[in-house]
């Protein structure tokens, strides 16, 4: 049986104005289970999120083949969407009608998009603050209608650009264990970036570690953690043992960066 | 204590309205008892406050206002329909933006009063010549700040609403257009400013009614409390007016309030 999302040979090159070209990603492979929560890790500029962006539709590879549920990827669409690392709200929106986005753009009308909503604030819990702007809201708030406006239009898979990292350590920690238990009850699949071993360890089922830029796949980990998590777990010696597993792999691309003079 | 918590939350005020009286007064014994000299070059506040009820009470002064106003309407209104998406237009599309600049930047930084009597030669004494030349100072803090609305437009909220399917129009209509918003209130207050002087000039060269040929008649005739009371009318109109307008500004724009262009 096919995968779910099948990616193949993805080769991207930014070729920046009065700039040397990057290549970003090259060759790049994956493959993701429907329900499956896989984390990308590598050192920074690998390409973890241009590939995200890629599969969002936002950026064309130049090379390669990209395909969802046996579709191929040419650009955004409903089953998938994202959370962005820097929450992406519209600040003139109040966090309901910033939840409704997605919706209105499918367009869903009116009634029908402020009932769903109004759901998902609650999902998220954040009742009671519908009609907040976001510079009146913290953080983690923020990210948490990010969450909802992601998954108000019903997507199939989830994207999450470092959704996480803007936030402080306690508010993380707290973010990490709701979504784990939002992605319980709603069993999207999850294609997770981050930079935190411990965050990619303790979400995921499976680990892709990438290479240094241009990014392609290094190593790929399964994490035989049995769910429900919870935040104990973190201090268990298979859990360590995960995370070491995953630090012995991205050791040397850090180093490889390093050496690079990036 | 109550008495100083009180002066505490409302020093701003307070303070405010006493240098605004004291400088009346220290005008009132300067004119009074220092600069006793002859009346035809000097005024003092009493007699001000004299002319200023016989203006606004006698009914000449409103005539005046009218006139001007008119003018200011269609000077105002013209800057607004063509300053706008001129500047929009400029911040979206490079290459209007890079033919274009040197004229504007050219333009809006000289001194365009120069030009008053070559209007009132091409359009005439009336209205169209006074509201030529108010469109022509009013027009650039529209076209810049609208152009620089539009180029501190957030890229990322841009990719989100493409990323949840947004179209042109969409991104038009849900980010641009409510970034400029804040954008917009500004050069507002700013062509106030500038549309005042525009009227003033353009009655001073030629004109047989609004407020700045009566500055320029009472002036003539050496009818100086009636010269500075025109004038102080004339101050509260713009006072009054950019002040809403800041508060404007507070409403529309929440999030960032006293963002300003040029």
């Amino acid at each position: 049986m096919a995968p779910y999302i099948q990616a193949r040979d993805i080769t991207l090159t930014f070729k920046p104005k009065n700039r040397d070209p990057v290549t970003a990603l090259s060759g790049f492979n994956l493959d993701l289970g429907k329900g499956e929560f896989l984390s990308l890790v590598g050192p920074s500029g690998c390409g973890k999120s241009t590939f995200l962006n890629v599969l969002l539709g936002l950026l064309r590879p130049d090379r390669g083949d990209l395909q969802l549920n046996g579709k191929k990827i040419t650009g955004p669409g409903q089953e998938r969407a994202m959370v962005f690392q820097e929450f992406g709200l519209l600040p003139w929106r109040t966090v309901v009608a910033n939840v409704e986005l997605g919706l209105e753009l499918k367009g869903v009308p009116a009634a029908m998009r402020h009932e769903r909503a109004m759901e998902l604030i609650r999902l998220v819990g954040l009742t009671g603050f519908e009609q907040h702007y976001p510079h009146e809201l913290s953080g983690g708030m923020k990210q948490r209608v990010g969450l909802a406006r992601a998954l108000a239009t019903e997507p199939e898979v989830l994207l999450m650009d470092e959704p996480f990292a803007a936030l402080d350590a306690q508010t993380r920690d707290l973010m990490q264990a709701e979504l784990l238990q939002i992605w319980e009850r709603t069993k999207k699949t999850v294609l997770f970036v981050t930079h935190s071993i411990e965050e990619a360890a303790y979400l995921s089922d499976r680990v892709v570690v990438m290479t240094a830029r241009p990014g392609r796949t290094k190593n790929i980990l399964h994490v035989n953690l049995p769910r429900p998590r919870d935040y104990e777990m973190r201090l268990s010696p298979e859990f360590n043992e995960i995370k070491a597993e995953i630090w012995g792999d991205l050791k040397d691309e850090l180093m490889a960066k390093h050496t690079n003079g990036a | 204590m109550a008495l100083r918590e009180k002066y505490d939350e409302y020093q701003r005020p307070i303070l405010g309205t006493i240098s605004v009286i004291g400088f009346f007064l220290l005008w009132e014994w300067v004119a009074t008892y220092v600069i006793t000299v002859n009346p035809f070059f000097f005024t003092q506040p009493s007699k001000i406050a004299v002319a200023a009820k016989g203006l606004l009470f006698g009914g000449e002064l409103w005539k005046d206002l009218a006139v001007s106003s008119k003018a200011f309407v269609w000077g105002f209104s013209l800057a607004v329909i063509i300053g706008i998406p001129i500047g929009v237009f400029m911040g979206w599309r490079r290459r209007a933006e890079y033919t274009l600049d040197p004229f504007f930047t050219a333009l809006y930084a000289s001194p365009l009063v120069a030009l008053a009597p070559l209007l009132i030669i091409i359009f005439g004494v009336g209205l169209t010549g006074k509201a030529a030349l108010i469109f022509l100072l009013a027009v650039f803090p529209f076209i810049f700040n609208a152009f620089a609305g539009v180029k501190s437009t957030d890229r990322l909220l841009v990719n989100v609403v493409r990323a949840f399917g947004g179209r042109e129009k969409d991104i038009y209509f849900k980010v641009i257009l409510p970034s400029i918003l804040p954008y917009m209130v500004a050069g507002t207050r700013i062509a106030i400013g500038r549309g005042i002087v525009g009227i003033i000039v353009g009655e001073f060269y030629a004109a047989s009614e609004g407020i700045g040929f009566a500055i320029s008649r009472f002036g003539d005739t050496y009818r100086l409390p009636e010269m500075f009371a025109a004038i102080l009318v004339l101050m509260t109109v713009a006072v009054v007016f950019t002040e809403g307008l800041r508060k404007l500004e507070n409403i529309v724009a929440p999030w960032k309030a006293g963002q300003e262009a040029r």
